[in-house]
């Protein structure tokens, strides 16, 4: 009971001062604003992106390029935070040891499955979309720096796959594909893939993330390319991890961090 | 003038059906024959309301050689609306499925044939 007070009073106080920082804000799209004009004696930030983006980075989506190249740093952080978030649903939830029982327990449900004849007409469509799904979710991810997308879209789409087929079969159908195993070595090898290229950027002189330098690795034209190039593998490797840990989260929150029964 | 007319057609025919859908969701008396409005309605309508766009992208139509992109357009609404006639049946089975599993009960009116006993047994 005293515990909900105090929670109430952190609440409310903490709003009410979010809520008078508000007042201070400027109006939505008033181009007096310091985001939109920049202070007195510099160039704002946001006409510069607008400007000169295409000709840093030869790269038409804005967005893009401002999420992998100029922010590189916080979307790598980004990636991070949901590696941990995974990683914290695998300390939580995930239930080890038994391995004996869960064996025949699967053997079990697969007989069990087979013969429900309500999960035809699921079953049947899932097989058909998943392939398509998982086709549209590798464009996604591969155009995201010519159209709306990217890696973190791109990886929801692919994760969402693997959900769709542990959802409309089993969780042991999902698992055969995409064991734990590899899930957990892949949302570790998407992090290292984005921090590969900010390590090599150093070790060839230029700031971590700066891809411009990496020209001569990638056998392009000149730095704009480089960087073009670099954004696509950035954000494969966010897609890598975005996949693994959407599907880890499903698996253990769906059966307790046990792997097996499922929904 | 005709391709503005017949998509305006196909999409006014989608939004009635959509309509239908809506008010049968909210008056229909159970949760079986509610959701057997909204997924027809919503499968059918979604369906015209696509093929009226499409009908719509020919309207700048030319020549192949030039105006080859709106056919793209074309193929890629057809694709969602292959999407949809697939997915959006399932769905609306998934959820009749899950609810029979979860013994809903469906209205009867008096008078009439109650069946459900009848074969309880199979499902």
């Amino acid at each position: 009971m005293l515990s909900k007070v105090f929670a109430t009073l952190a609440v409310v106080i903490t709003g009410s001062i979010l809520l008078y920082g508000v007042t201070d804000f400027p109006a939505f799209g008033d181009p007096k604003s310091p985001a939109s004009a920049g202070v007195p004696g510099s160039e704002s930030v946001s006409q510069y992106f607008i400007t000169e983006s295409y000709g840093d980075t030869k790269v038409p989506n804005l967005v893009t390029s401002v999420l992998a190249d100029y922010r590189g740093y916080d979307t790598m952080f980004e990636t991070v935070v949901i590696f941990a978030a995974g990683m914290a649903i695998f300390a939580i939830l995930r239930v080890v040891g038994d391995e004996k029982d869960s064996r025949k327990k699967r053997v079990e449900e697969n007989t069990f499955t087979n013969g429900d004849h309500s999960r035809i007409i699921v079953g049947t469509t899932c097989r058909i979309v998943v392939p398509v799904i998982q086709l549209f979710a590798l464009y996604v991810i591969a155009h995201g720096h010519h159209s709306p997308g990217g890696g973190f879209q791109g990886g929801v789409i692919l994760g969402a796959s693997f959900i769709i087929l542990a959802l409309s079969d089993h969780l042991n159908a999902a698992l055969r594909r995409f064991s734990e195993k590899s899930y957990t070595i892949i949302a570790v090898v998407g992090i290292l893939i984005y921090a590969a290229f900010g390590v090599v950027a150093q070790l060839l002189g230029a700031n971590f993330l700066d891809y411009g330098v990496l020209q001569p690795l990638l056998f392009t034209d000149g730095p704009e390319m480089a960087r073009s190039h670099s954004m696509l593998g950035v954000e494969i490797g966010v897609a890598f991890t975005v996949t693994a840990i959407m599907f880890a989260i499903y698996a253990n929150l769906s059966t307790r961090g046990l792997l097996r029964n499922g929904l | 003038m005709i391709i503005t007319i017949l998509s305006v057609l196909l999409i006014g025919a989608g939004t009635v059906f959509f309509l239908g859908a809506a008010v049968g969701l909210v008056r229909f008396p159970d949760f079986y024959t509610r959701t057997h409005a909204a997924g027809k309605g919503d499968t059918l309508s979604s369906l015209l309301v696509i093929l009226g766009y499409c009908v719509y992208q020919l309207k700048d139509f030319e020549s192949f050689g030039e105006s080859w992109p709106i056919l793209l357009v074309i193929l890629k609404l057809l694709g969602i609306s292959v999407f949809i006639l697939i997915t959006s049946p399932t769905s609306t089975h998934a959820l009749m499925d899950a609810g029979w599993e979860d013994k809903v009960e469906p209205t009867i009116q008096e008078g009439h044939p109650n069946h459900l006993n009848d074969d309880s047994g199979k499902f």
